[in-house]
């Protein structure tokens, strides 16, 4: 018998759209909170339509992207243009914890769903407001999309190749990353209210939460003034080497090796059988003021070899290597495999499809890893049995395109 | 002024470089209290990464370490020593979280493993955050940030141009992926320790939760069940246009308009020049088999304009297009600092130094750095005398070589 979830007897309304309010919800919802995407027919969410689809019939239960990302979240379904919709949410947050959203500063306001009215109904919800760059400030208003929002951080200044022009991430590393970090957000918000019993509104600025990456960087700027450009894969703060990507056998394979300490650099040469050239590069400082010819030397090195069986050779030299996995590697890779990180499930419409489980693996509980959710799969529950509409009424609204 | 969130949570801190002290961070900059333990004599090797002022290294001038330690308290300890170790166990003995990133076979050897330290603390919550994890085939590899973020996928997916080096961030960002995961999943084993029915070894692979979240969420389940995949292009979208990094005048800027009222807004900031009402570059998709014609001509005209008026305008007009800020730009951008985002803090070497705030703002209960890291040792004193020993005690812990 597995333990109660750490998150049992949270209820959360999640407003939250596309990836990164998503994640709030999964998160919380791996971890035991009961979550509702509040959602709409009406306005569907553009992710829900990305593909590719389930059994490649298109639709927006059977996006299996969307079903990753979203797992963990229930759905309601929700017209918010109408007034009686907004009344309906108005109950449904008054019997939650939490409430998230991840809109443009004033969008829930517009809704009549502001924090003011919230707490009206619920005085100590915890509310999570995630725009792009914060509730207030000149650039609040800011239009971004979620792999593009690193622009504004300095983090895609110091991405791509030495001495060449910046490299896009091509997509959104920040949505999860804020996701996650929102999810630790509501947490502390909870833990202060079963301190205090105060709710309050987190201001989440998606371009500060993905910015705390850029402090090594940032520290540098503030200490030597130094605002530099992209650095490959080199140590980032220049104080390792070798710390590269270098090539081997096959078409894109590639092996990762960062050399931090006296004793790994021994073991790198004794894994190279001892290569005359080591001796140009006897100490840390050498290696680092000569990465360059050094990368050149290790790469001339590694096109030969396997990158797994060259990774599991350095290994065993108390080297740290890793083969560079791509997306099919991923679901292959034995060490994935091993600790479940990509699982099939049955989506509730009944068809199978493999996302990601628990991305974080705890001795005591067993994550909830609901997967979906199917547009509005909880309205009955929500509606009738939390709610108490009579079936009468809850059909007339579902009629009327209410609960739609 | 307001007290801090998570005040009245004890936390310990064996952590160095990036992850562990970042995790710990997180909790110390919303009221933790947080007593961040380093090796006697040379400390979190973070000490020894720099960015020093002037490049001159110095145990209490690293940057990184500074960033990274912020309201922590600091403790010097060798807790491979049986005195060391003993230390150890009475400064967890009443706390409500460990955050560590050592190796798991470290952690055995020094007999300071989870089944170890649950004994002295049942209701101890561990946080531990590693490169691949406390299991599967590569638990004992050793593994930095690189190694950790090219095993999940991404770089062979979405960062390089295809047939060059997948490329990490110019950072440690599978580290910092991992430590902001161990603090969401650890906080609420600690929010739900009774329900739970007391503590539990939180278990993070800062390589797996990216390949999961990030690269998996987006292609696993695509490629389970089509056998087809994608890898990196070295276009910001590959397809739909405009919807990439491009040079202009004083750098580069995000160019991003997909929806026709976006395109139709970049066309009336550059000057409605006539290309742009081509057949060809009618729909973002469209744009998108076209985008070597089309790019070069977007070039002409960002070429001529700087990025920060690049944004403004079109910003203005409906279009979500960005500068790419460098990092000192970033940290001079008058959005944050009219935000607070940027804050000071008194160090004994450095003075008065600027480092980031919160990643998120609490009205009730305000986050963010207020103390500088610590010295190494700064704390012993008060630390070990709260565990109850004499000065005498302590002084000779310290001759022996234990703090």
């Amino acid at each position: 018998m597995p333990n109660s979830l750490p998150l049992g007897g949270i209820r959360v309304a999640n407003f939250g759209w596309v990836w990164a309010g998503p994640v709030v919800g999964q998160t919380l919802g791996f971890l035991g909170a009961e979550v509702y995407k509040v959602e709409s027919n009406a306005r569907i969410d553009l992710n829900r339509m990305l593909p590719p689809f389930a059994e490649g019939e298109p639709g927006p239960d059977r996006s299996l992207q969307n079903h990753a990302g979203w797992a963990g979240n229930g759905s309601i379904t929700l017209n918010l243009k109408t007034d009686e919709a907004r009344e309906l949410a108005l109950q449904f947050v008054a019997t939650c914890d939490v409430v998230i959203e991840n809109f443009g500063p004033g969008a829930m306001a517009n809704l009549k769903l502001s924090y003011e009215e919230l707490r009206k109904v619920k005085p100590d919800i915890v509310m999570l407001s995630m725009p792009a760059a914060g509730l207030d400030g000149p650039l609040k208003d800011i239009r971004t999309y979620g792999l593009s929002l690193t622009s504004i951080t300095g983090l895609d200044s110091i991405t791509g190749y030495p001495g060449g022009p910046p490299i896009p991430v091509e997509n959104a590393f920040a949505d999860p990353y804020n996701g996650i970090m929102g999810a630790f957000a509501v947490l502390v918000a909870l833990r202060y209210r079963s301190r205090t019993g105060k709710g309050q509104h987190i201001d989440y600025s998606q371009q500060e939460g993905v910015m705390q990456m850029v402090g090594p960087a940032f520290m540098d700027y503030v200490l030597n003034g130094r605002s530099g450009g992209p650095i490959g894969n080199k140590h980032p703060l220049a104080a390792a080497a070798p710390h590269g990507v270098f090539p081997c056998k096959g078409d894109d394979r590639w092996i990762s090796i960062a050399v931090v300490t006296g004793a790994e650099w021994n073991g790198l040469v004794a894994g190279m059988d001892n290569p005359g050239w080591v001796s140009e590069f006897a100490d840390a400082a050498s290696r680092v003021e000569n990465v360059d010819a050094l990368h050149e030397r290790i790469a001339a090195w590694t096109e030969g070899f396997d990158d797994y069986e060259l990774a599991n050779r350095l290994q065993g030299h108390g080297v740290a290597a890793t083969p560079v996995l791509n997306v099919a590697d991923l679901l292959n890779d034995p060490h994935y495999k091993d600790r479940g990180t990509f699982i099939e499930v049955m989506h509730p419409l009944g068809f199978k499809e493999t996302i990601y489980g628990a991305y974080v693996k705890t001795s005591a509980t067993e994550a909830n890893v609901s997967p979906g959710p199917a547009l509005g799969q909880d309205n009955d529950y929500v509606f009738k049995e939390l709610l108490g509409l009579s079936a009468e009424r809850y059909e007339q609204l579902k009629a009327d395109e209410i609960i739609h | 002024m307001p007290e801090g969130a998570l005040e009245g949570t004890k936390i310990v801190e064996l952590g160095r470089l990036v992850s562990a002290p970042y995790c710990a961070k997180l909790f110390a900059d919303y009221g933790a209290d947080v007593v961040k333990v380093e090796p006697p004599r040379t400390g979190d090797l973070a000490r020894h990464w720099g960015p020093f002022p002037n490049d001159a290294p110095h145990i209490e001038k690293s940057g990184l370490f500074f960033y990274l330690n912020t309201n922590k308290r600091g403790a010097t300890l060798d807790v491979s020593t049986p005195a060391g170790r003993d230390l150890f166990l009475k400064l967890i003995a009443d706390a409500d979280v460990v955050i560590e990133n050592n190796a798991p076979q470290q952690m055995r050897d020094w007999g300071l493993d989870y089944p170890s330290l649950a004994k002295v603390n049942p209701n101890l919550v561990m946080i531990s955050i590693t490169a691949y994890g406390q299991t599967g085939p590569y638990a004992d590899w050793n593994g930095y940030d690189l190694n950790a973020f090219h095993l999940s996928g991404t770089s062979s997916r979405y960062c390089g141009r295809p047939g060059e080096t997948p490329l990490e961030h110019g950072t440690f960002s599978a580290e910092f992926f991992g430590a902001t995961a161990g603090a969401a999943w650890g906080l609420a084993a600690v929010v739900g320790r009774d329900l739970v029915g007391g503590g539990q070894h939180v278990d993070v692979s800062c390589a797996e939760a990216i390949a999961a979240t990030f690269v998996g969420a987006q292609n696993i389940g695509g490629y389970a069940q089509d056998d087809h995949f994608e890898k990196r292009t070295g276009v910001g979208m590959p397809l739909g246009a405009p919807a990439t990094i491009l040079p202009c005048r004083d750098g580069h800027v995000w160019m991003l308009a997909l929806e026709a009222g976006q395109w139709n807004g970049l066309a009336e900031v550059m000057g409605n020049p006539d290309w742009m009402q081509l057949e060809m570059f009618q729909d973002m998709f469209v744009r998108a088999q076209n985008a070597d014609a089309m790019y070069p001509l977007i070039e002409q005209w960002t070429a001529e304009h700087d990025k920060q008026e690049i944004m403004d305008r079109c910003q203005a007009a409906g279009v979500p297009v960005t500068a790419v800020y460098t990092v000192g730009e970033a940290a001079e951008a008058p959005h944050l600092k009219e935000r607070g985002y940027i804050t000071e803090l008194d160090h004994p070497e450095f003075g008065s130094v600027r480092t980031l705030g919160a990643p998120f703002k609490l009205p009730e209960s305000p986050g963010g750095p207020t103390s500088a890291a610590p010295t190494l040792g700064q704390h012993n004193d008060e630390i070990y005398g709260g565990l109850g020993l004499s000065a005498k005690e302590i002084t000779d812990l310290a001759e022996k070589g234990v703090i």
